[in-house]
């Protein structure tokens, strides 16, 4: 009995840590998205945070904890400078503004020799423990969670809504919008160094284009009106592949493209029928019940 | 009554039935492989590869009392996955052996569990030079490096057109095609060749023409390019457009036959060394052909080396007299010696790289054809 839980907890121990790091990237998108800006650098932050901390592990020889720091602040003190002038441009012009930034962080470690350019850092230590995930996914969320109601939370509601408004109200727009740009730096950089010890490399093309759209399916499929929001949808979209697998020999599906298909399609159906994000499930059903309920009766 | 005692005879019948089968041991081996993702079109062949060579070992015989299965999943071509692949097959089908993953970039990522589970690996497509066979004595390799293939071949090409001077093209955001690229260099500064010019480009570039023209003026006697299948059709019919009819030594990444498809008559002529000689008269070979063609596949050299993987672990597990275990077959690789495959003779190195002649090959009439 005991073998067995361990077995099964031996197996889906990357899965399981493969949720956090991607809550924590989930996160680090919605800190923006909860004041209404799409910033898609994080991508970038993530990838400084990681080859930061596997530079001072495995050259300055830090201990962990401090190179876990590192990949915090690092990117945390990127963001500051990148945030003054592209914080000013918005919508659609900030998202290709960051992504920008995001892949100029790409083509930048391609071409640095010094991290072995496409093929990337190898045989890093490991050194990232489950609790150490989650600790931080709990810490990250408890600061958002205290946010709400907060005179912060407030500001960040409104500039969300109406930005102009928001600073004739006097809310100095600017230093909140950049601290949470500065925010979700810091977390896609904690991500970025808790994923490089744990999966014993990072390559540049781990963090493209395509991995920050990841980030934000994460937080739009969980539901990004509230915080826990991301986490739900980075776990749902993490486990899905590895349940597939699980389910896929039972109906009799070949592993390949087919389960790639499935993936897809149930992304497609949590988009159609529940906008705003798998968060607003148990409120839609009492709604179709409510609406069935009053169907009824007025038969 | 009757009905009670039909179901006793039914589960004893059922019980002698797992009797007998538990008299032949079930080897069960990984297949952990990119059927979705970039390195798809790799995945599917390495697939045919392993089913071919599973049914090849055990309608053989040569196995008494073992019989091979093989346990297939994609990793999507990411890390991520190759990591959750690794761990279900060490974890949960407890396979007796792992073969790929088809990226170098995640076999860096997902040997290391491995090694630390002791679960021995047969990389049959990662040819990066280090970081592969280096993580530990679990881990060991069927596809040559790069390194393995292209100095003997370079040798008897420089042999042949007696050239001096090369100039070198690759892509520089891919680690495939940069690994290659650092192999090339070394080679060619082992054989004497000096390297007169070198230029880059990215995977999603179209117009090779600056990087092409800036080469040409430096009057190489031969160019080299490091390319993914994509990239390279369009880098040699540029630069033959250019009205450049430079030989052309393309990477392994021109092993494919998309990348002839694609460049149409431009192909002519070009140069690829191969860890594969297809036209290999050999007897295993061509019963290898035939099989293939049997089973409707049409075999590159990532099918042929997937297939090695596996008679490599059957032979492993016939020289430690039928044993399947996971030690068995890692204490049998140290012993796989001038073993008969469609690859020639093959063998295990002391640094678990793999070792077998590699070949020249050269587009003619459409083709790639051997050169003697």
């Amino acid at each position: 009995m005991w073998d067995q839980l361990a077995d099964l907890y031996a197996t889906y121990q990357s899965t399981i840590a493969f949720i956090g790091i991607n809550s924590l990237l989930a996160l680090s998108v919605y800190t923006t998205l909860s004041c209404g800006q799409l910033a898609l650098g994080n991508a970038g932050f993530s990838a400084i945070g990681a080859y930061a901390a596997a530079l001072l592990t495995m050259q300055a020889h830090w201990p962990f904890p401090l190179a876990i720091l590192a990949a915090v602040a690092v990117p945390a003190v990127v963001a500051v400078p990148l945030g003054l002038p592209v914080l000013r441009i918005r919508g659609i012009f900030l998202a290709i503004a960051t992504i920008g930034f995001g892949e100029v962080v790409r083509l930048g470690l391609v071409n640095w020799d010094y991290v072995n350019g496409a093929q990337g850092i190898v045989a890093i230590p490991q050194k990232t423990e489950l609790w150490m995930i989650y600790l931080a996914v709990a810490a990250a969320l408890f600061v958002l969670a205290r946010l709400r109601g907060s005179k912060w939370g407030f500001a960040l509601e409104a500039i969300r809504e109406d930005e102009p408004a928001a600073r004739t109200m006097g809310i100095a727009t600017t230093r909140y919008k950049l601290a949470m740009l500065v925010l979700g730096a810091a977390l896609a950089g904690l991500a970025g160094g808790f994923e490089a010890h744990f999966t014993f490399m990072v390559a540049p093309n781990g963090f493209g284009f395509g991995r920050v759209v990841d980030m934000l399916v994460y937080a739009v499929v969980g539901g990004s009106q509230i915080y826990w929001g991301p986490v739900v949808g980075a776990a749902f979209l993490t486990l899905l592949p590895e349940i597939l697998r699980e389910v896929a020999p039972l109906v009799g599906i070949e592993p390949g493209p087919l389960r790639l298909l499935v993936n897809g399609l149930v992304l497609l159906a949590v988009i159609l029928f529940l906008p705003n994000g798998m968060v607003s499930l148990p409120r839609r059903i009492a709604e179709w019940r409510a609406a069935r309920v009053a169907a009824r009766s007025a038969a | 009554m009757r009905f009670a005692r039909s179901i006793g005879v039914l589960v004893a019948a059922a019980l002698a039935a797992t009797g007998t089968a538990r008299a032949e041991q079930v080897v069960k081996i990984g297949v952990a492989i990119s059927l979705t993702g970039p390195a798809a079109v790799y995945g599917a062949t390495q697939k045919a590869g392993v089913l071919a060579a599973v049914d090849h070992v055990n309608k053989s015989g040569m196995l008494k009392g073992v019989k091979l299965e093989a346990v297939i999943e994609d990793d999507a071509s990411t890390k991520e996955q190759g990591i959750a692949v690794f761990q279900r097959f060490i974890n949960k089908d407890k396979v007796a052996a792992i073969i790929g993953p088809t990226l170098s970039n995640t076999a860096t990522a997902a040997d290391p569990l491995a090694q630390a589970a002791k679960v021995p690996v047969v990389a049959v497509s990662n040819t990066a030079p280090k970081g592969i066979t280096d993580i530990g004595d679990y881990i060991w390799r069927v596809s040559l490096t790069e390194f393995q293939v292209i100095v003997p071949a370079l040798q008897r090409m420089q042999a042949k057109l007696g050239f001096k001077t090369a100039a070198l093209l690759y892509g520089n955001d891919d680690a495939f095609t940069q690994a290659g690229y650092a192999v090339m260099k070394a080679s060619l500064e082992h054989t004497g060749i000096k390297i007169v010019g070198t230029q880059t480009f990215a995977k999603p570039d179209r117009d090779y023409n600056a990087q092409i023209t800036a080469l040409k003026a430096l009057h190489p006697d031969i160019l080299m390019v490091s390319a993914l299948a994509e990239n390279a059709a369009g880098i040699v019919a540029q630069a033959r457009q250019l009205g450049w009819n430079v030989p052309i030594w393309g990477g392994n990444g021109f092993n494919a036959p998309a990348f002839i498809k694609n460049a149409g008559p431009a192909a002519e002529g070009v140069y690829v060394g191969t860890a594969w000689n297809k036209v290999s008269p050999d007897k295993v070979n061509q019963d290898y052909l035939a099989e293939m063609k049997a089973r409707g596949v049409d075999p590159d050299q990532f099918c042929t080396q997937a297939y090695v993987g596996v008679l490599a672990i059957a032979d492993a597990i016939k020289l430690e007299g039928g044993k399947g275990t996971r030690e068995a077959i890692k204490a049998g690789f140290a012993k796989v010696k001038d073993l008969p495959t469609p690859l020639g003779l093959f063998s295990f190195l002391p640094n678990r790289d793999g070792s077998h002649p590699p070949s020249l090959q050269q587009v003619q009439g459409g083709k790639f054809q051997i050169v003697q």
